[in-house]
């Protein structure tokens, strides 16, 4: 293999894509709109005011009406005197968006509820609605047992155990921990592995599968050498990864350091109630008492102190070893047909093993240590998917050196393999090749 | 002496022979023909002289030693199925398989830009391929496969897809780097671009070699020996074809003796296209 073909392929198919202008708007695209979803939804759930509704209430029981508050998004009017039949005709002209009938108090001590609307209320009403229905009935029935102060022997019994969870360093230090970052740090980390190695090689094969189609392979092969053409390729695209990944890196660093400039939040606890109170000066929003409540001191400490740095090392080296076996696979597919539609069929051996990889990290993340999850994280074509969801809970480092070699040994066995379908793939014209073609390519001299 | 040598060459596709002891020997300068009916192992043979595919037996040798990869920079190859990547820009195109012949990106540019002009397709630079037309897109495709100055150009069906305006221009150019001094192996189904350009052929047939060498003997040597000779008398203009059992002179003689006048007397040299059907057609009838 020559370096210097190697290399013209390579850069070639390096500043094709990196030149393009999707590159650069998933690149810097991307986190952005990742950011935004991310903040969009609270910033909707704690800004936007819900219409406020008009209620009217026939109150036939005489115990609910009591428990409505108004609110933000409700305004309740006793209507209870009133004649239901003509308040529904009236509904609309007398400013109301709902009526609401209370039923009498039936035997089993309970109440129903209707309403009468032009449009749906939605689920969220109807939940307010019925639990403060629920909660007088309850307080109705408590009163029905006669006992003195039950009531308050009732808020007194109501319980909410709190779990402080530590996990213990080399050094036998306490941690507080969170087993919810952990597996949610495992669970993205899976995925986005599994996401990227199916993309990446499946763009090995479509570039693949476009030199073959436009027939421009021969004229490349009449200068390189197939094997020079397939690994260039794939190194290439490989870089191309690399750069996006780096480029997401910094770019997340510059938004969290930008972030952290403004907002103040250094991950540090005594900043917990500044932080609190900055965020209530800034949206109006009382999210004080969500930062007192020591929930959210935790994830930070436990934030804090997931290892970072080896995550994003074992990310690069599981995804390059990996990429580069799906890759080699996706080139020696690509190179026996002639359109991605005929790829489906030949696909299948290269998109299974990446489904269960993907499958098993569902239950790796919950289960890092269960023995189907190991064998998974150990087998060369789960391993990098499955092993990167493991890696946050912490790995021995035996069993990370022993499977990242089985995974280097099976790349090489699969690149030479693919690279011996590829030369004979690529020149392969007009016939709709299946596996056993593959097969036969692969004991051809 | 020969620029490529193909001793003894076998290959075979599994239980598919496509060359079978096949030896030919290309002459450095001039131009070669290379034919034969679909099928017949043209491909393959060009693809082993280009070492994209490997002989099961046999060598090819450039200029005398066997052929390595550093010579294939020397070759130029314009397949019969041509291909261009169709998103790329005409420019980064030619430039990048330039280069992957070994031109430097500088030298690649230079000469590019040279033979943009000489075609008069300066103003495609920037320009997509998809966005050329068929006889386009064939003249960056010549343009590519004879941009890095090939010792051996290898041109499969290089008319194909030219109106007849561009298909002259692409003739000049082959004959241009002729003179040049450069060796271009033809390979073409029309017998009559054989005749007018070619100075050896080489016939396969079912994977064999069935006939080689120059144009003109093989033209006399499946000649039936027949001279035209065309006469005025009192009834006329004649012309009559008789078979030269004689010698030329002997046969002048009786016709001057007869007192007619001869207007013109010529060989009559088969042409490569009936030779091209008898040799094919003949040893299929022969194996039957």
């Amino acid at each position: 293999m020559s370096f210097k073909r190697t290399g013209i392929v390579l850069s070639h198919e390096y500043l094709l894509r990196v030149k393009k202008k999707s590159f650069l708007i998933t690149t810097f695209v991307v986190p952005i709109l990742f950011a935004a979803l991310c903040i969009l939804p609270s910033l909707l759930m704690l800004n936007s005011k819900e219409k406020c509704q008009k209620v009217a209430v026939v109150d036939y029981s005489g115990i609910v009406m009591p428990y409505f508050e108004n609110g933000s998004t409700a305004e309740f009017t006793d209507c209870s005197s009133e004649d239901p039949a003509v308040l529904k005709d009236e509904l609309a002209s007398r400013g109301f968006d709902v009526l609401l009938i209370v039923s009498q108090i039936d035997s089993a001590k309970s109440v129903s509820l209707q309403t009468y609307s032009k449009k749906p209320t939605g689920i969220d009403f109807n939940d307010g609605l019925r639990n403060r229905a629920n909660k007088a009935v309850e307080a109705y029935r408590i009163g029905c047992y006669g006992i003195a102060g039950l009531d308050q022997i009732m808020k007194d019994v109501k319980a909410n155990v709190k779990l402080n969870e530590f996990t213990l360093d080399e050094s036998g230090n306490a941690q507080v921990s969170e087993s919810g970052i952990y597996m949610v740090i495992s669970m993205v980390l899976g995925m986005a592995i599994y996401m990227f190695i199916a993309l990446f090689g499946a763009m090995v094969m479509s570039s693949v599968i476009e030199e073959k189609s436009s027939r421009v392979v021969e004229v490349l092969v009449s200068s390189v050498k197939a094997t020079e053409l397939m690994f260039g390729k794939i190194i290439g695209i490989a870089l191309v990864a690399l750069t996006q990944f780096l480029l997401w890196i910094i770019l997340t660093v510059v938004l969290l350091a930008a972030a952290g400039a403004i907002f103040g939040f250094g991950g540090d606890l005594a900043s917990t109630a500044q932080m609190a109170d900055m965020a209530k000066g800034m949206g109006g929003v009382d999210v004080a008492a969500m930062a007192q409540n020591s929930e959210m001191s935790v994830i930070f400490t436990t934030l804090a102190h997931v290892p970072w740095g080896t995550l994003i090392i074992s990310f690069f080296i599981y995804f390059v070893l990996g990429y580069l076996l799906y890759a080699s696979m996706y080139a020696a597919v690509g190179s026996a047909v002639e359109n991605e539609a005929d790829s489906q069929q030949l696909q299948l051996p290269i998109t299974i093993p990446l489904m269960i990889g993907f499958f098993m990290v569902m239950f790796a993340f919950k289960n890092p240590d269960s023995p189907a999850v190991f064998w998974g994280s150990m087998i060369p074509f789960t391993s990098p998917i499955v092993m990167l969801a493991r890696i946050p809970y912490g790995v021995p480092a035996w069993e990370l050196v022993l499977s990242i070699a089985l995974l280097f040994g099976t790349f090489l066995v699969l690149a030479w393999a693919s690279a011996k379908i590829y030369k004979a793939g690529i020149l392969m014209f007009g016939k709709k090749s299946n596996w056993g073609d593959l097969f036969r390519w692969l004991k051809q001299k | 002496m020969a620029i490529i040598e193909c001793r003894d060459i076998c290959k075979s596709f599994g239980e598919k022979v496509a060359l079978d002891h096949v030896s030919v020997d290309i002459p450095e300068g001039g131009i070669f023909g290379l034919l034969g009916p679909n099928g017949a192992g043209k491909t393959t043979l060009i693809r082993i002289i280009n070492r994209i595919t490997i002989p099961n037996s046999g060598e090819v040798l450039f200029r005398g030693k066997p052929i390595t990869q550093k010579d294939v920079e020397r070759i130029g190859y314009m397949p019969e199925e041509r291909g261009l990547y169709r998103k790329m820009k005409v420019g980064e195109q030619a430039m990048y398989l330039a280069q992957l012949k070994g031109m430097s990106a500088g030298a690649a540019r230079a000469a590019l830009k040279e033979w943009f002009v000489r075609f008069g397709i300066e103003d495609w630079w920037g320009k997509k391929v998809e966005e050329l037309s068929k006889g386009m897109a064939q003249k960056l495709q010549f343009i590519t496969t004879v941009v890095h100055k090939p010792s051996l150009m290898i041109l499969d069906e290089p008319f194909s897809g030219f109106d007849p305006v561009n298909a002259d221009i692409i003739r000049k150019e082959i004959l241009r780097l002729k003179e040049e001094g450069a060796t271009i192996i033809l390979s073409t189904h029309n017998m009559e671009s054989v005749e007018e350009l070619c100075d050896e052929i080489a016939l396969i047939n079912k994977s064999k070699l069935v006939i080689t060498g120059a144009v003109d003997s093989i033209r006399r040597e499946y000649g039936n020996n027949n001279i035209e000779i065309e006469y005025t008398d009192a009834d006329g203009r004649h012309t009559e074809v008789i078979s030269r059992d004689k010698a030329g002179n002997e046969v002048l003689k009786t016709f001057i003796d007869k007192g007619v006048t001869i207007n013109s007397y010529k060989e009559l040299m088969p042409r490569m296209n009936d030779i091209f059907i008898k040799l094919v057609t003949g040893e299929e009838a022969g194996e039957k």
